[in-house]
């Protein structure tokens, strides 16, 4: 005799205060945990990003930034959420990672009370992109994956890259 | 064929078609409500509905049952939907009021597609049951 599989009711959001900073890309509004963020700043100070071959390997990488001796890899969020171009015209840094992120604007610090689960139905990059979704003031509001705007397989590329150029000056 | 007598089914409609589920996958028929959307890639899904605290994914199979040119919709209906052995509601938007209703089975043509597990015959009406899991996951005729 075979025993039906149990079926699980989808669980209730987890209860977890969390700051979190509100930004916006391309008319949409995403929020990040504050703790990963390190510092929000304007334009000043970006580079153009041009390393040989993997300019078009990792396309939404747009910019470079240094800060206190260390390389910051600027991401385009429009592009790295696959909007449309917007104006960009904030970056927000990030705390223990060499990426910082391209938005629009920044909104405010705001404390959630509950991170839902993204539903399973979502089943593409977004499962990616999201930690999960946050309900503010009736709004629903992704709350954003921040290892995603750079994940391993292209920080391994970035590296790689770095790597073959400084061996060419060296040589 | 006829159906067991204690299945029941909701008839719902999408333009000028009629789709059945089973009764007791359906949770409530609500009221229009406003669809939140955020950045995603997944297709058919039109964004999420806040109902009773919880997030509800909506999922627009119009595209799939009857293509782009369904009318605008007016209610959701809102299902258990089985994913990975988890149960999760989802909200089907359709076009008109639904019905709750018993019928006997038409027999199958086998040319039916994945989606549909069966079809109900009410009067003159042959009306297709759906598979709200496999409907989800089908993929939009281009």
């Amino acid at each position: 005799m075979r025993l039906a599989a149990k079926t699980r009711i989808q669980p209730s959001p987890k209860a977890a205060r969390e700051d979190v900073i509100v930004f916006l890309v391309g008319g949409f509004r995403f929020a990040i945990s504050a703790a990963a963020v390190k510092e929000i700043r304007g334009m000043e100070g970006l580079h153009p990003f041009t390393l040989g071959g993997i300019s078009g390997q990792i396309a939404k990488l747009k910019y470079t930034l240094e800060r206190g001796g260390t390389t910051y890899f600027v991401v385009d969020a429009a592009q790295h959420f696959q909007l449309l171009p917007s104006r960009a015209s904030r970056v927000l840094i990030l705390r223990n990672s060499p990426a910082a992120v391209l938005v629009d604007s920044t909104d405010r610090i705001m404390e959630i009370s509950a991170l839902h689960a993204l539903p399973r139905a979502f089943t593409h990059e977004e499962r990616g992109w999201y930690r999960g979704l946050a309900v503010m003031n009736g709004t629903v509001v992704p709350v954003v994956n921040h290892h995603a705007f750079l994940n391993k397989a292209e920080l391994e590329v970035l590296r790689a890259g770095l790597e073959r150029v400084r061996g060419e000056v060296m040589a | 064929m006829t159906a067991n007598a204690d299945k029941s089914y909701v008839l719902f409609p999408l333009g000028k078609k009629r789709f059945a589920l089973p009764a007791e996958v359906v949770t409530e028929l609500a009221r229009p409500d406003s669809v939140q959307t955020f950045p995603h890639q997944t297709p058919l899904l039109s964004g999420v509905l806040v109902r009773r605290g919880r997030i509800v994914p909506v999922c627009d199979v119009a595209q799939v049952l009857v293509g782009p040119a369904a009318p605008p919709r007016k209610f959701y209906l809102i299902a258990n939907c089985k994913r990975e052995s988890l149960q999760e509601l989802t909200a089907v938007p359709v076009t008109g009021e639904c019905e709750l209703a018993s019928a006997p089975f038409a027999p199958l043509t086998g040319r039916e597609p994945q989606y549909i597990s069966g079809l109900l015959a009410i009067g003159e009406e042959t009306i297709e049951i759906v598979v709200l899991e496999k409907l989800v996951s089908a993929e939009v005729p281009a």
